[in-house]
This record gives structure tokens, sequence and C-alpha cells, in this order.
């Protein structure tokens, strides 16, 4: 039989064709998230859990001002959610930037110098056990200003994954690698360029992509303990002072959606910067 | 000439993980000429990569020093430049980035148009032309071996060093760039280094191959020299008359490694028994029917009959496995042709001499001298027509294939060349070959014969690839062939299980030398324990096929004056050794005859089987030429005879006889 080209095959090469035969990749998470959201709103309704339906985030006054007009400015802290996002963000970068130099050069400096690195790995060690939260009190003692304490807080939870990992991806330097060098005998600066730096690049992105998430986490725990600034931990904090439970939901997805979005962005740095690791 | 490298007593020592240290290289001493090529083999684990690592400088020697130069090797440097074995580029770098950052780095003194010549040069060298701009990873395995050459050579190192660099490749790949590197080391007489584990490759590229033994305390175990000219054509090269020998020689030194190992592998403690010292013996023996008393021992229970329980055979494949296994101690005793134990006690065999006691003689004749079928059909038929030929063609070279200097095929096939006017040394070569050798290279054309225990000439002649143009029977009958071999000190520490011994292959001897067992004596050697080969081609008569009751019987196994040591047939033996200088004359013979014949191990022996052990002579020694041997002027007997090389007479420093240190 000689198969006969079917009009099918033009609607293959349209959006819609391309929609279906891909539709393994789209329709699983769809129908998760729409599942999950289906049962909410029904176990709001029903009166089961407390918390406001997800279609009172539409319904509600508060919360529709919230979503419709994330730029509104009535000065003080009663600001649209894109103000508050932008101050926490603005933190993060703050810290992030700071860890990730002090980071990955602690961790160049442990990785070449072994007895550094035993010098100082339990104390790393112990630190990173540390959970954000328990840093804010310290981070006030130290600093008794809300801006610089939330920024050490954010430093010092993201520094523990960029430090460790650009140590270790110092360590796994192929031994090849660095007979080349010795056979060459390369100056440190070109060592630590076309060496040092391409070799151990994968496993600081690494470090730097964890970070970027525990940042986010941390600022939120930084901000709800410190009132009277600008952001969006402690607007939540404020909507649950006042018992806006919608606002706080609001909140909560705003967050989510906001660290997916740095964590997406970390990856496609990643994989630009170094294809393929 | 002075060395380019110098290694001198390197010890390397690794501290383990557990407390102590491994030895792994010791007493290592190397001197590399300016040009060479010099190649590194060993099993895995010898220490082969170690002793690389410290000639580049990765890794230092614990004592002694490696010299470059004149200067002492104290870190790396591009002077001696590595090719590791996983080509080692970064493989964020291009094809031109890679050897641009090695040259850049190593030649800053240059222009940046002279250092982009030198780069385009070299990768043109290994013809990479084509991939300048690729990533490592977009490049076969080959190829990426070539950018490292590529990248070595660019820095015009002193001393070029290889880890292996053709192991992770496929042999047609292998193959190339075999050749491409001989010729580059050729235009640029580049002095190089390689580990390998490939035979070919050694004996394709080297000057000489550093042969190392295994660890702990690897040494030099020896260094060929390799004499084929350069250059060289992978495909040419095997037709060299060295090929195969160096090859050969490599695969034996490794095989005795891997044996040695095996052997220390295994938990060896002396087992007493049943009265005797030892009743686990390894013994020696290759693959000839002269075997047969070893075999016929271990098959029918003599062994286990007189309380050796434990024997086990242990396939050599030449007389340097024998040699190499009682200097060593992995053999116990051995089946040995009747020159070796004066000629090891003499010291022939290159180390200290060493006392070899031989108390049984295991077989007399069954030798025979055997030339190529090619050469009978140019009408060659007696000895007088072989020397005519060999006059006739003297610009050819006339090889003929013996087993080992100290056989009895050497020294009756030089007796016999000689009393018929051929110098052995001049007019023809000998060369010592394994005996499954020979048959190929006398169907080859390479040999022009040779002189061989059965059933080598019987096999030759039945495949059509030789003729017998001489019998033992015609040159000596009843020479001695093979004897029962084992060290002084061995025979001193064990004395009741030598005798034990002597006492089983003595009945062995006695079953074999009857014609009624012959049949399933071809059988039993067939095994491919044994000699691996068909039945017929085995057997001990002279007529038929050999094994009927009706033919004269060949090989002697036992019978009067057949198996007791004899002191007159061994000093003719060292007359024979020192004519052709395999051994200088021992002025101590008297004492070496002494020490060698343990003429009371087997007169025990054969009293307690109850055997006749009258004292008899057997008669005065003459060969086919009539020449009498006195034995009371061995002297004498060796200036009459006509043709022989410088001979000297020395004493033999013997140490005084010991038992074994355990």
């Amino acid at each position: 039989m000689v198969p006969i080209p079917s009009p099918r095959k033009d609607s293959n090469a349209s959006p819609l064709g391309w929609l279906t035969r891909s539709s393994s990749n789209w329709l699983p998470p769809l129908l998760g998230t729409g599942g999950f959201l289906l049962l909410w709103q029904l176990f709001s309704m029903s009166g089961v859990i407390a918390l406001p339906a997800p279609s009172s985030l539409f319904t509600e006054e508060r919360t529709r001002t919230l979503i419709f007009y994330p730029f509104y400015d009535r000065g003080g802290l009663d600001k649209g959610l894109f103000w508050q996002t932008l101050a926490s963000l603005s933190r993060v970068a703050q810290g992030y930037t700071l860890a990730a130099l002090v980071g990955i050069a602690v961790g160049i400096t442990i990785g070449l110098k072994p007895t550094i690195n035993r010098a100082f790995d339990p104390l790393f060690q112990f630190l990173r056990m540390v959970a954000p939260l328990a840093w804010v009190p310290i981070a006030l003692v130290l600093f008794q200003k809300n801006q610089p304490a939330a920024i050490f807080v954010i430093f010092i939870t993201a520094i523990w994954p960029i430090l460790i990992n650009t140590a270790e991806g110092v360590r796994q330097i192929p031994q090849d690698y660095r007979n080349v060098a010795l056979v060459l005998q390369m100056s440190s600066r070109r060592f630590f360029t076309k060496v040092l730096i391409p070799s151990a690049l994968p496993y600081i992105f690494t470090g730097l992509r964890i970070s970027i998430g525990l940042a986010w986490l941390a600022i939120i725990a930084a901000e709800i303990v410190m009132p009277g600034t600008l952001g969006i931990g402690f607007f939540i904090w404020d909507a649950y002072q006042q018992n806006y439970v919608g606002e706080i939901v609001l909140g909560v997805i705003w967050i989510g959606a906001i660290g997916l979005v740095l964590d997406r962005l970390m990856a496609a740095l990643q994989n630009y910067i170094s294809p393929g690791k | 000439m002075t060395s380019l490298v110098q290694v001198q007593e390197i010890e390397k020592n690794f501290p383990l993980s557990g407390g102590g240290n491994y030895l792994a290289l010791q007493g290592i001493d190397l001197q590399i000429q300016k040009g060479e090529f010099i190649s590194l083999i060993g099993h895995s684990g010898c220490g082969k990569s170690t002793l690389l690592n410290m000639i580049a400088g990765l890794d230092l020697p614990t004592a002694g020093t490696v010299l470059l130069d004149g200067e002492t090797v104290k870190r790396p440097g591009p002077d001696k430049m590595v090719v590791f074995q996983n080509y080692s580029l970064l493989p964020w770098l291009t094809v031109r980035q890679n050897i641009s950052l090695a040259v850049d780095e190593v030649m800053p003194a240059m222009s940046r148009q002279e250092r982009e010549a030198v780069i385009d040069e070299h990768i043109a060298m290994v013809g990479l032309s084509h991939a300048v701009d690729k990533l490592p990873l977009q490049l076969s395995g080959g190829m990426r071996q070539r950018v490292a050459i590529a990248r070595a050579l660019a820095i015009k190192p002193k001393l070029l060093l290889l880890d292996e660099p053709f192991g992770a490749l496929d042999a047609l790949t292998r193959g190339n760039l075999q050749e491409k590197l001989m010729q580059i080391c050729n235009e640029h007489q580049l002095t190089a280094v390689m580990v390998t584990h490939d035979v070919d490759e050694a004996v394709l590229l080297s000057d000489r191959i550093v042969m190392l033994t295994n660890g702990p305390g690897s040494k030099i175990g020896d260094i060929l020299t390799v004499d084929i000219p350069r250059p060289r054509k992978r495909l040419e090269v095997v037709h060299h008359p060295s090929y195969y020998s160096l090859r050969s020689e490599i695969i034996y030194f490794l095989n005795r490694q891997k044996r040695v190992k095996q052997w220390q592998a295994k938990p060896h403690k002396t087992l007493a028994r049943h009265g005797l010292e030892k009743v686990n013996l390894d013994l020696g023996f290759i693959p000839l029917a002269a075997c047969a008393p070893l075999a016929v021992a271990e098959a029918k229970g003599f062994f286990s009959k007189h309380g050796l329980d434990e024997v086990q055979l242990v396939r050599e494949t030449s007389w340097r496995g024998v040699t190499d296994g009682l200097v060593d101690t992995t053999l116990d005793a051995a089946l040995m042709p009747s020159g070796m134990p004066t000629w090891m006690t003499a010291g022939g065999h290159g180390g200290p001499p060493l006392p070899i006691v031989t108390a049984l003689t295991l077989s007399r004749n069954g030798n025979g001298i055997t030339l190529a079928t090619r050469i009978g059909q140019q009408g060659v038929s007696t000895v007088a027509e072989y020397r005519d030929y060999l006059l006739k063609t003297n610009r050819e070279s006339h090889q003929l294939g013996i087993v080992h200097p100290a056989s009895m095929h050497n020294l009756l096939l030089r007796y016999w060349l000689a009393s018929n006017g051929i110098d052995p040394d001049h007019d023809v070569h000998l060369q010592t070959l394994p005996p499954a050798q020979m048959l190929a290279d006398l169907k080859d054309g390479s040999i022009d014969g040779y002189c061989v225990g059965e059933p080598w000439n019987w096999r030759a002649e039945q495949e059509g690839h030789g003729f017998p143009i001489v019998g033992d029977l015609d040159i000596w009958s009843g020479h001695p062939g093979k004897v029962l071999g084992v060290r002084e000190d061995w025979a001193l520490s064990y004395p009741n299980t030598h005798i034990a011994l002597t006492k089983a292959l003595l009945e062995a001897c006695r079953y074999c030398a009857d014609p009624a067992h012959w049949s399933e004596l071809s059988e039993l050697l067939s095994d491919r324990r044994y000699l691996g080969m068909k039945q017929e081609l085995i057997r001990f008569g002279n007529a038929g096929d050999g094994n009927s009751q009706e033919s004269s019987p060949h090989s002697l196994f036992f019978g009067p004056a057949v198996n007791r040591p004899s002191r007159s047939e061994h000093l003719w033996i060292l007359t024979q050794l020192a004519r052709w200088s395999e051994i200088p004359f021992p002025r101590n013979y008297v004492e070496i005859l002494e020490r060698i014949c343990a003429v009371s191990v087997y007169s025990t022996a054969a009293r307690e089987l109850g055997l006749d052990d009258v004292s008899y002579q057997r008669g005065g020694i003459e060969l086919f030429d009539g020449v009498a041997f006195n034995a009371d002027d061995p002297i004498s007997y060796l200036n009459q005879l006509s043709i022989h090389k410088d001979f000297c007479v020395a004493e033999i420093p013997l140490k005084p006889a010991r038992v074994m240190m355990t």
C-alpha cells in the first residue's frame, strides 16, 4: 500500500499540531495544578479548612486590588506588591553578591590548601547548620539597624553552598589538568584563568543555584521579624497581624513564583556559561 | 657520548594508608643517550609509570637521583614533556588554544607571529589542520592523542615522555599513530621514553626495551637492544630476523614474571609426611618424548606410591624456564638436558655458579638431526653434500636450530659438524629456539635444519618439512639425553625426598622401557598436559609406527648402565662445553663432578627398589669418529680436537655445600 499524504500532515506543522504532539509535556502539570486548586476550592467552600478559596483572591476587594495594581504607592509601607518585591530583591541582590564574592574566594583558597581546609572545615560545617531565622537576632545585635542586618542574614545563609561547592570544584580538578599545568610550569595567573576557573565552574554554578533559593528563603524570614521594613516578608507578617488571610495566601503565591523565576534564571545562566554540565 | 638522562640507584616507597611502606621500585639504574627511544615494559603495578613520573619530575624518588643533562630533576618542566595516556587536553579549549596554551607559556620570548607559526607547523605535522577550531570532545580518541603529541612537540622538549600513549586506541589508529610518532622521532632526533604493555609496539618503536620485574621492589629485569635498522615500517619489521626472537624474549620475560607472581601468591609451606621432608614438589619439564618418565610417574601413581603425594608437573616452553625456575627456587626439581647440571654448576647460565645435582639419567638417545626438505631438493643427502652445499652458498646465512647451549643436541650437532669439517661457529650459525618454534622456522625456511629430541624430527619428516640426515645412534649411540636435576642445597635439605623422587622416576623409567607400553605412552603423552599433539607423531622405536614391539628401541629409558649418573660422561660434557666456550674448563673439575653426580642417591634408590645395583663400567666414551675420550686427561683430549673455539681453563669458585635458607 502506498501511503497517501493525508491533510493531517499540514495540521502537524501548525501550532495546534505542535501542542497536540507535545501534550505529554504540558498536560500532566496542568492537570496536577488544576486538580490541586480544585480540591482547595472544594475544601474551602465546604468549610473543612479555614483558608479562603482560591477564587476569593479575585472576589475579595483587598486582594483583587493587590493583584491588579502591583505598582500603586500610597506612601509609607502601603505599596503595591511590585515595590514590596523589589525591596526584598534588592536586599537579596546585595547579600547574595557579597556571599558569592566571599564564597568563591574562600572556596578556592580552601580548595587549593588542604591545611586551611582542615583548619576551618569544622567551623564551616557548624555554621552551615544554623537556620537563617537564628541569625536574625545576632544580626540585629551586631548591626543595630534593620537593613544591614537583613543583608547579613542573606549573606550568611547563602555563602555556604557557594563556598563548599567551589572548594569541591577546585579539589576535583582532574590530576591530568594539574599535571599539564605542572609540566608546562604555568604561572599561577594562567593556571587560575585557564584551568582552575573553567574546571571548577560547573561546581561553582551548582553552589550559586542552591544559594539563590536559600537567599530568597532567608529574606522572608529576616523581614518577618524586622518590623517596619518595606518587603514581601513584612507584608505577610503585617497581613497576619491584621488577619487578612487572603493577603497572606497571595503573598505566599507571589514568593513561590519569584523563587521559581530566580531559580530558572540561574539555571539558564549556568546552561549558557557551561553547557552540558 | 654522554647520557642525556641518568637514572641512578632509584628507589621509591609509597606510604600505605594502614601505616608502613610499599616499596615500588628498587635499585633502578638506566642511562639514556640522546636520540634514543626507550620503552618500559612490565606487568601492571610493576612501577613503570612511577619510573616515568620520576623522570618527568612529577614524582620524586625516595632515594637516588635522576639527572637530565647533568642536572638533578627536582620538579616537572617543559624540557621533559609528558604525553599522558588520557590525552589531558583541556576540554574548554580548542585544538589551537590547547597547543597555544603550552607554546605561549613556554616560549614567551618569541613574537606572536613566530608562536603562531610554531603552532600551525605542529598541527600540520600531526595532520589536524582541518580541526584546529574544534573542541577535544568533538574529536576521536586518536585525534585527541595527536593533539597531545603536537602539544608536546611544539614546545621542543629535550626529552619526550609517553605514558601508554596508544593504550586506549583501536588497533588501526594505533598502528597509524605509531608510524607517525616514529617518523617524527626520526626526523627530529627526539629522545623518548615510553611506557607500554604492548610487546609489538615496544619492538617496533624502541632502540632499547627495559623490562621491569614485578613489585614490590621492582627492578630492571633485563634490557633488550633492538637491532632492527631505521627507518622502520610496521609491516616490514616482522620480517626482520630479530623481530620474533625479541618478541619471544619479552613474552618469555613477562610470562616468567607472571609465573613467579602466581607462585608467590599461593602458599608454599613445606609439607613433610611419611618420613619425607617435603612431599609437595613442583617438577619442571618441557614437552618432549623424553618427558615420558615424569608423565608416567604422575599418571601411574609412582610419585604417590613413594610418598610424594603432591607432585605437580610444571610445563615450561623452553629450557630457559627450567633454569630460571631452579635459580629462583620456584621449581624443586626438573627434567633437564644432561649438560645442564655441569653448565649451571660452572655458571654458564650467567649468574653466580649454582651447583646442580643429578641422581638419575632419565633417558638416552632419542635425538636426531633434521635438514629442511628444500635442502634435500638441492641434492643434499649426506653430510659431505651438505658441506659442499654450504661452500657453494656461503654468501647466504645458514642457521641451524638447537634447543639449548647445554643440551646434548648442541654438543652432538657441533661435534658432528666439526668432525665433518664444518665449523659450527663460522660456516653455520647455531640459534637457540624452543622445539615448537623450530618446526615453524623449518617450514618458512628461516633455518636449514635442527638437532632436537623426538617427536620433532619424526614430525617434520611426517609433515614433509624435513628429512633426517643423521640419527643420534650414528653419532653416539647411548649418549645421555635427559637427567633429573635439583639444586645442591635442595638435595641437602630434603635427602629422603630426593631418594623417593629418584625411586619414583626410576620405576617410571622401567615402565617406559617396556615396548608393550609404548602405545599407551604415546596416548598418554598426546594429552594437552604434556605434548598436546597427535598420538601418531610420538613414537619410541625406530621402525614402522615406532610403537610395535618388533622395532628396535630408540630412546632408552631403563636398563644396565642406563640410569646411573656417570662422572665420565659429565666430564666429556664439560670438555665439550669448554670447547665451544660456553664455560671455561674448570680446573677444579674433579670437585665439580663429585658434587654433581649423586651416585649414592641413585644406589640407595635402586637398592630399595630391589634392582641389581651391581657395579659396572660403562664402555669408554667414543663417538662415531673413533676419537677415544681419556677421562684421566681431559685437557689433552680437548687440545687434540681439530675445530674448537679458544677455550680457557679457570677455577670455578663454588660455595661450600649447605642446606637451603628458608
